[in-house]
């Protein structure tokens, strides 16, 4: 009989333990990567990210997007010049994929697996952590990919015959929303 | 014992009924389960970001990787901004190969200008009007007008590569490359001008003549030139990080 009751008490239970499927936009977003040299420190930032996301049973999947010559260094030169290393006109668009378990959205550091479509490359990141905190209805994400140049072929430019370094580290830092 | 038996065989299929609804259940209420185990471990917190593998990707941007999960078309983006332009990759291509070679010369044009602005004053004629001219010897003079000849020689084949390389439409240009290019009004003309008073000055001093009348502002304009060049190079390098030994 006690183990009726509590097979019925797991029956009726158990989808108030499944987490709601939750959909996410991106709100505002700043890009940014690094570019260290010798004589140079230099980061190129771009606003024209866009982003959606679904939770759903229990896993987060996030895109989001920008395109390459979105991105500003403060000089149209080295944009342009950024742009042709990376192959921005034929692969117009910086693509980043994150998955997370659900659970991990109501806690400060997400660890999120990346798949970063660049260059015509894809290259994948795991654990990556990123910084969560709330704004109200809005959550700001912040984080750091660990990108190199090497993940996407990028032919390191060079300036008075020494190359950038290896290391392009790309800033992240967005607001995303509930729809 | 029959009873017993009925009742044992009662609970299995209870028993295996509750798995069964374990089973279907929402698949996030286990991997949270599983997700909180880790941490509890604390094996995802302690783990460095990991690089997995870098796979070559088509020009056209992927789909989704699900049915679930959001695509590129979801954010609105337009066709134009996602769909490859190999035409423009091309002209990017020949702009940077044009621009690399506008560069180098840039640089090593630099070389026989600083040493023609370092053998000016040697190349200038010592003692007053109407005295024969013993300084500077014809071996100086011819020095200078050398090292004056192969400098504007390389200037103008690395204005052509700036000049000729493709222009990208559409943009805007702002930063350092703007006083890079605004500076070349002032080395253009000076280019130019220089070479021809440089002739003036030499043909003067050849006949035994000290420089004057125009031929005179040969050096000042040869200094505002360099100067200027000078200034086009570090415009397009900055902003540059001095202390290039001390690490980042």
């Amino acid at each position: 009989m006690r183990f009726q009751s509590l097979l019925m008490i797991a029956l009726v239970a158990s989808p108030a333990f499944a987490q709601k499927d939750v959909q996410w936009t991106l709100a505002q977003s700043t890009l940014s990567y690094h570019m260290s040299h010798p004589m140079h420190e230099v980061d190129g930032t771009s606003h024209a990210a866009r982003g959606k996301g679904t939770c759903h049973a229990g896993l987060c999947d996030i895109l989001i997007a920008v395109p390459v010559k979105s991105f500003d260094s403060g000089d149209t030169n080295r944009d342009l010049h950024m742009l042709e290393t990376t192959r921005g006109a034929q692969f117009p668009m910086v693509v980043v994929r994150a998955h997370f378990p659900q659970s991990q959205t109501t806690e400060s550091t997400i660890y999120a697996d990346l798949e970063v479509q660049f260059a015509g490359q894809a290259a994948h990141y795991q654990h990556v952590p990123f910084q969560r905190a709330d704004q109200g209805h809005q959550v700001h994400i912040s984080g750091e990919i660990p990108a190199t140049c090497s993940d996407f072929k990028i032919d390191r430019p060079s300036f008075l015959t020494v190359p950038i370094k290896n290391e392009i580290p790309i800033k992240v830092d967005m607001i995303w929303q509930t729809n | 014992m029959m009873r017993k038996a009925t009742l044992r065989q009662a609970k299995l299929l209870l028993l295996g009924s509750a798995l069964l609804c374990f089973a279907v259940l929402p698949a996030g209420a286990q991997s949270d389960a599983s997700s909180s185990v880790q941490k509890q471990e604390g094996s995802i917190p302690s783990q460095p970001p990991q690089k997995s593998q870098t796979e070559q990707l088509p020009s056209a941007p992927a789909p989704a990787q699900s049915s679930g999960e959001p695509s590129l078309s979801d954010l609105g983006f337009t066709a134009q901004q996602t769909s490859p332009d190999l035409k423009l990759q091309a002209v990017l291509e020949k702009r940077t190969e044009m621009l690399r070679i506008h560069q180098k010369l840039g640089l090593i044009t630099a070389a026989p200008m600083m040493a023609a602005l370092i053998t000016g004053p040697m190349a200038k004629a010592k003692g007053k009007n109407g005295q024969p001219i013993t300084e500077p010897s014809q071996a100086n003079l011819d020095f200078h007008a050398a090292l004056g000849g192969t400098t504007a020689a390389l200037y103008f084949t690395t204005a052509y590569f700036a000049i000729r390389a493709p222009r990208i439409p559409g943009t805007h240009k702002h930063g350092g490359i703007r006083f890079h290019e605004a500076l070349a009004f002032i080395h253009g003309p000076g280019m130019i001008l220089t070479p021809i008073l440089g002739i003036m000055a030499y043909n003067q001093e050849s006949s035994g003549e000290k420089v004057h009348g125009i031929a005179s502002a040969h050096g000042p304009v040869a200094v505002v030139t360099a100067a200027a060049y000078g200034a086009s190079i570090v415009a397009v390098s900055w902003p540059i990080h001095w202390k290039f030994w001390e690490k980042q």
